[in-house]
């Protein structure tokens, strides 16, 4: 049985043991198959998925490449445009029965990047110390935010349309306030010191936010500002009845404890130059806010009457190496916005200096739940962590934390079909039909959540079920669209399961199966080549 | 948890006894409770599975793959309304409405509220030539309107403790005068009441005392003309007597037999005159209207062109009688093949140029050779009949089984000699209970007489014959799935290559070939291959069996040559289209298949020709369609059919055929949009190219063909004109100037959509009106017309003839 095979693969020559299928030989030869369906020694030749569907000779069918088997002289188109169109397709029409948000409506709206629900199950657990890092990694000023900003967030949650948004704000500012009152407050670790130096001009929301996520990545920042204190429009121009300057003062001291240099009452174009400053520093930043007070034209870079002109792409002006965000870039003033321009600039910068080319993405991947019905909300509803309210000394914050849906997916992170959706650019309403799944919410005693609507009926589990000889086990019930996946009569899942779910949770090619648990879901910030 | 229940497990063990314990034997032992229980109760199911160590999960994969079995109870009767193609053209939507309404069966219920009947969607009950066919238990109602629903329902209430004796356990019996009286007895002459006139002309005769054997026979093809009665007479010409009802019965036997004795005569005169006087029906004045003139325009038309090899001896032959197949040249072919070298007959085979029935038309002898030289790993090989006839609109491999069991067997004997099988299944579709009867009843006379089991026919050939019956999954009818099935799983085809000869039933070697192909090898063997590639084209020799049904004047099963051309079948065979509408189009292959436009008639009906229209040959149903057929409308049925009978196994199949029928639902409601046309050509294209089994890549074929001839009534839904008057969104019905008042339709609309105007014009409430055609069928002065778009629909203006009586059958 192992007599060398030599097939063609889009050109190239390869040679495998008889019997390896086309996706064996691929990957030898680096071929990026794309699979969903496939499990290696455990689910073979009953594909389903057909992500991985490849052109076999002349045939007018494309074939699965994780079941047909090699043979002799074989030629395999696998990375054409018209075979990865059609893969793309398929993954298209399984988002077009794939319900669920990869990342809820709260986060996707909030311009500051916080990771609302997996920060708020840290909060809910009980976990604050690991919440407040969570949420510093995006946002910088949470305490400040978490009083001044005009929270996007819960006008989105999808609770607000059934009995009311999650207090999102207040949680948030919970988080900061415990924080802040701990005897030591959280502080990032940074990367050791790059020797670059950065210019940054002004301290407010924008300019202190990038300088915070750039120390960390070991650079040197220098703010600038004509002010006498640093916080900008944070701290002239909101008043002290809203934001506590306290709040402000705590959360830049975090800032400045990294290393930060400020130089106060320095005004750019009157006593620094951009010229000077670009050739002093490595990168230079324009983060001057309102634009009123500066004449844009004599700044050096391209503007117009109010703003100054970047690419959108990289935040880069158009003078190589000096970048601009914040209100200096639009009109009008949302400090969340500007927290989160911060963090997306620092991103910029980095990739600049370590000679990468950075794009943003503006847009992660996400598909999302069209228009639900109040039964849905109701089921939606399930998501929440109910048993919080008998814990003792239970916070403001907690209590609210539990009422969080977790609409978001737990597998975001890992969902290899979202994965794959990124690589293959799949627009996941491109075949959205007219009748769709029911939302469901199944949380299964062993801490094991199912979300049927996500399932794409791979069989994995109902594989892993049978091979481990679980006594009840899963298994495909109907057919055709109808076609799901459950335990016999209407069991528990967990009966179903046993000793497999954890396998079954690993192994799942979607979130259709996650633990509870699955408390940090965290998506990093993509960034395309 | 259901607590275990002691009659359950008794039942439950007892079964298990007869069936055995493996898995493989996982639906029959299934179709066991279900046959009991009527559905699968739960305690049942753990309960096998506690003896068997089958899991429970694979216990209700399976159940719940196949449309037979049920989890959840069902009502005292069961009533399923087909919704095959031809029973859809005719009408079965509104036919399955009507039934709801009646039976108060509301909000996605199945169930009336007295739990009296269950209604459920059959895929097709294969009498397309009764459509509208509605099954109530076991009586099979056809011809059906809305009107007769009523009677339906009663006439089931008022004798459904009537039951017909069985007409196959009837002993064969034979005179040595050649004398016989012939009564067709296939299903859909039954559904007729066949059997009914069976029983009758058997007592008529006994008792007066005539000599003349009443002979139960196989299908005579004509079913537009069924019950047909044969009367010979030796040295005597052949009557035939058409669409013969119980009250003629003894006045065809008068005509033509004198009675014996006078004393049986008159006590048998005295019964009559009593029934007579009850029933006031007369007897001999009918006749006449009934006789069928064989020699007759109609009939020639309808005989002529045909070509007897697989249903050699039609309307001849008793089915069950061994002997009279012997007599007939029976078991000749597999003697000859016996005593020589299998090679030489699979030569033979290959060189007649037989292509396989089912669909894709595989050279028969190519697969014989391939399986003959295959390897298994343990010498055993397997041979298998695939009677699963899933499309719906076909039907002739259930008239083959019923009418031809032994030549079926004796082709399949013949194959297995020459591939070296000793084991074979004959995989019967679940909606065929008269075709496996009757094969068991065949396999059972062949055993007795050694021509199965060891030593057939004297010699060294030993075979074991099994019946397996399916579950109700049209996806069966692909072999691979079909492999499935028989090893007990759900149908979920398998990845080819391997193909079934290398690598089928139990990982062996195994034959596949449809019914039709397995009949046609005797006739091969015996008149050789030069014989049969007499007939038909270049690369497509010999005949091919067809249903012909839908909108034609002669409906049947017909074996013509192939090369015949598509005109030559509705027109000159078939008698066109009735009631003076114009013929649109035929859609020919079934769900995989697509709809040839009448300007391409002159299509021969040949493999290549007919894939290069745009069809295939498929299994073989042929129904014509006519200008009230909307080819939207089509498309969508058979998108729906395939989106439920997906196996659900693959991306394309599963999403795409439920994307393509949402789109195309969209367009017959008059939301569809330019764009729309687009998106399903292109998820046409993937689903054909991505899918991995024949069902899922033949699956865009309706709507690949419907938008290749009928683009333009696709672009008439989308703006919102229907022109066959068909998609109910898109019609509306109106009262014409010609309205006398007469009440009638005000009286018959089912939702009160008519006010009562006695005298005055009518007007109907377009709001209410659900579409349902009563007020426009019952109109005595055709003043109403569907209107769509503002435009008459042409194809309902017309007068159509009074439907035809309510056939009946138990």
């Amino acid at each position: 049985m192992n007599n060398p095979i030599t097939l063609t693969i889009d050109g190239q020559s390869v040679t495998v043991p008889s019997g390896s299928t086309v996706l064996d030989a691929a990957r030898r030869l680096g071929l990026n198959i794309p699979t969903l369906c496939h499990l290696a020694d455990v689910k073979e030749n009953r594909p389903s998925c057909m992500a991985c569907v490849v052109r076999i000779g002349n045939d007018t069918r494309l074939s699965p490449a994780c079941s047909t088997k090699v043979t002799a002289g074989m030629v395999v188109a696998s990375e054409t445009p018209e075979v990865k169109a059609a893969r793309k397709a398929a993954m298209e029409l399984l988002f077009s029965d794939h319900l669920g948000d990869c990342i809820s409506v709260c986060q996707r709206v909030c311009p500051a990047r916080l990771q609302i629900p997996a920060a708020i199950r840290l909060v809910a657990a009980g976990r604050m110390r690991e919440a407040i890092a969570l949420v510093k990694e995006n946002v910088v000023f949470p305490g400040v935010l978490g009083r001044i900003c005009r929270a996007p967030c819960q006008a989105g949650c999808r609770r607000g349309k059934y009995d009311g948004a999650v207090a999102i704000q207040l949680i948030e500012r919970e988080v900061a306030n415990q924080d802040m009152s701990a005897a030591e407050p959280f502080l990032p670790a940074c990367a050791p010191p790059t020797g670059k130096r950065i210019a940054i001009v002004g301290a407010g929301a924008t300019g202190l936010s990038a300088a915070f996520f750039l120390m960390q990545d070991g650079h040197h920042c220098t703010v600038f500002d004509d002010h006498a204190e640093p916080g900008g429009q944070m701290r002239y121009g909101v008043p002290e009845t809203e934001l506590p300057r306290a709040v402000l003062d705590g959360e830049i001291e975090v800032i400045k404890r990294l290393g930060l240099e400020l130089r106060l009452n320095t005004r750019l174009g009157r006593d620094v130059h951009l010229a000077e400053l670009r050739r002093k520093f490595d990168a230079v930043i324009i983060a001057v806010g309102n634009m009123q007070k500066t004449d844009p034209a004599g700044l050096g870079v391209e503007a117009t009457a109010r703003t100054i002109r970047i690419d959108a792409s990289t935040y880069q002006t158009s003078v190589h190496g000096v970048f601009a965000a914040g209100s200096a870039i639009r009109s009008g003033y949302d400090p969340a916005r500007s927290v989160g321009d911060g963090r997306i600039l620092a991103e910029c910068v980095d990739g600049f200096l370590k000679g990468r080319t950075h794009h943003v993405a503006h847009k992660e991947f996400t598909s999302t739940i069209p228009k639900m019905p109040l039964e849905e909300y109701q089921e939606l509803a399930k998501g929440s962590v109910a048993t919080l309210s008998v814990r003792e000394l239970i916070t403001e914050a907690e209590t609210a934390a539990g009422r969080c849906c977790h609409c978001d997916c737990r597998s975001a992170h890992n969902c290899r079909l979202r994965i794959l959706a990124e690589n293959y650019e799949v627009d996941p309403k491109a075949y959205m039909g007219e009748h769709r799944r029911k939302f469901e919410f199944i949380r299964q005693p062993a801490g094991v959540i199912f979300e049927p609507g996500k399932c794409i009926t791979c069989g994995i589990c109902v594989e892993l079920a049978a091979q481990s000889r679980a006594p009840l086990g899963l298994t495909f019930i109907g057919r055709g669209f109808d076609l799901k996946i459950g335990v016999p009569l209407n069991g528990p899942l967990a009966d179903g399961l046993q000793q497999v779910a954890e396998d079954c949770v690993r192994h799942c090619p979607t979130g259709a199966l996650t633990f509870e648990d699955e408390l940090r879901n965290v998506i990093k910030n993509s960034s395309r080549p | 948890m259901t607590m275990p229940d002691a009659n359950h497990e008794a039942f439950v063990d007892r079964l298990l006894e007869r069936t055995g314990l493996l898995p493989a034997a996982t639906i029959p032992i299934l179709q066991g409770i279900q046959h009991e229980y009527r559905h699968l109760p739960e305690p049942a199911l753990r309960r096998v599975s506690e003896v068997t160590g089958i899991r429970l999960s694979d216990l209700i994969g399976v159940a719940t793959f196949y449309h037979q079995f049920r989890l959840r109870e069902v009502g005292l009767h069961t009533m399923r309304v087909c919704h095959g193609t031809a029973c859809h053209v005719k009408g079965s939507e509104n036919i399955h409405n009507h039934i709801h309404r009646q039976l108060q069966i509301y909000d996605g219920h199945d169930t009336c509220p007295d739990n009296e009947f269950t209604v459920e969607r059959v895929a097709c009950l294969g009498c397309c030539t009764l459509a509208p066919v509605v099954q109530v238990d076991h009586t099979t109602y056809g011809n059906l309107t809305a009107d007769t629903i009523g009677v339906m329902v009663e006439d089931f209430r008022a004798t459904r403790h009537e039951t017909i004796a069985d007409v196959d356990t009837v002993a064969s019996r034979r005179n040595g005068h050649g004398a016989e009286i012939r009564v067709g007895l296939g299903s859909c002459c039954m559904a007729k009441g066949s059997d009914e006139l069976f029983h009758l002309l058997r007592r008529i005769v006994k008792d007066f005392g005539i000599d003349a054997p009443v002979k139960r026979v196989g299908c005579v093809g004509m079913c537009h003309q069924t019950p047909i009665v044969e009367v010979r007479l030796p040295g005597g010409p052949v009557a035939f007597y058409a669409k013969v009802g119980p009250g003629e019965a003894e006045g065809i036997v008068r005509r033509h037999f004198r009675p014996m004795s006078v004393r049986r005569r008159f006590a048998r005169w005295i019964d009559r005159t009593l029934e007579q006087l009850v029933t006031a029906d007369g007897g001999l004045e009918k006749i006449s209207r009934h006789t069928l003139d064989t020699s007759g325009k109609a009939v020639t038309a309808f005989m002529e062109r045909q070509i007897r090899i697989a249903t050699e001896g039609f309307g001849e032959m008793d089915p069950l009688d061994l002997d009279e197949y012997l007599a007939q040249h029976g078991f000749a072919a597999l003697g000859q093949v016996l005593g020589r070298d299998p090679e030489e007959t699979i030569a033979a085979i290959t060189k007649s140029g037989l292509r396989g029935r089912g669909g894709a038309g595989f050279p028969t002898g190519v697969k014989w050779l391939r399986v003959r030289e295959a390897q298994s790993h343990d010498s055993v090989k397997h041979v298998i009949v695939n009677g699963d006839e899933g499309d719906p609109g076909a039907f002739m491999d259930r008239m083959l089984m019923e009418s031809f069991p032994y030549r079926v067997i004796e082709g399949m004997l013949i194959s297995a000699y020459c591939v070296g099988a000793e084991e074979g299944y004959i995989y019967v579709r679940a909606e065929y209970p008269r075709a496996v009867s009757r094969l068991r009843e065949v396999i059972r006379r062949m055993e007795e007489r050694r021509f199965l089991g060891n030593g057939i026919m004297g010699g060294k050939f030993n075979f074991k014959l099994h019946i397996f019956e399916g579950a109700g999954a049209f996806v069966c009818g692909e072999e691979t799935a079909l492999i499935e099935s028989i090893e007990g799983r759900r149908g979920i085809p398998r990845m080819k290559p391997p193909y079934p000869s290398d690598c089928g039933l139990w990982q062996r070697p195994t034959l596949i070939n449809n019914v039709e192909t397995f009949t046609m090898v005797p006739w091969i063997v015996r008149n050789g291959a030069a014989a049969f590639a007499a007939h038909g084209t270049e690369k497509s020799k010999g005949t091919k069996v067809f249903a012909l049904a839908g909108k034609i004047d002669r409906a049947g099963l017909i074996e013509v040559p192939m090369g015949i051309t598509v005109r030559e079948i509705v027109e000159d065979i078939g008698g066109g289209v009735p009631n003076g509408k114009k013929f649109k189009a035929v859609q020919i292959g079934g769900p995989s298949g697509g709809c040839i436009p009448s300007a391409l008639d002159h299509t021969p009906v040949d493999f290549e020709a007919l894939a290069s229209a745009g069809a295939i040959m498929g299994s073989g149903g042929l129904i014509v369609l006519d200008e009230d057929d909307c080819m939207v409308d089509m498309a969508r049925y058979f998108m729906s059919f395939l989106r439920d009978e997906s196996c659900g196994q693959c991306t394309f199949c599963r999403i795409g055929t439920t994307r393509m029928y949402e789109i195309l639902d969209k367009i017959c409601q008059g939301k569809g949009r330019r764009a729309d046309l687009d998106e399903l050509t292109q998820l046409a294209a993937l689903t054909t190219q991505g899918s991995i089994c024949g069902l899922g890549r033949t699956a865009p074929n309706p709507v690949i063909t419907t938008l290749r001839y009928f683009r333009d009534e696709y672009k008439a839904h989308i703006a919102g004109r229907c022109p066959a008057g068909k998609c109910k969104p898109l019609i509306q019905y109106v009262v014409q100037d010609n309205c006398t008042g007469c009440t009638l339709c005000a009286q018959h609309c089912p939702v009160n959509a008519i006010p009562l105007t006695p005298y005055r014009r009518h007007r109907i409430n377009t709001d209410l009106c659900t579409r349902c055609d009563v007020c426009r069928v019952d109109c005595p002065e055709n003043a109403i017309t569907v209107m769509s778009g503002g435009v008459e629909c042409p194809g309902h203006s017309h007068t159509e003839p009074l439907p035809e009586p309510l056939a009946k059958h138990e």
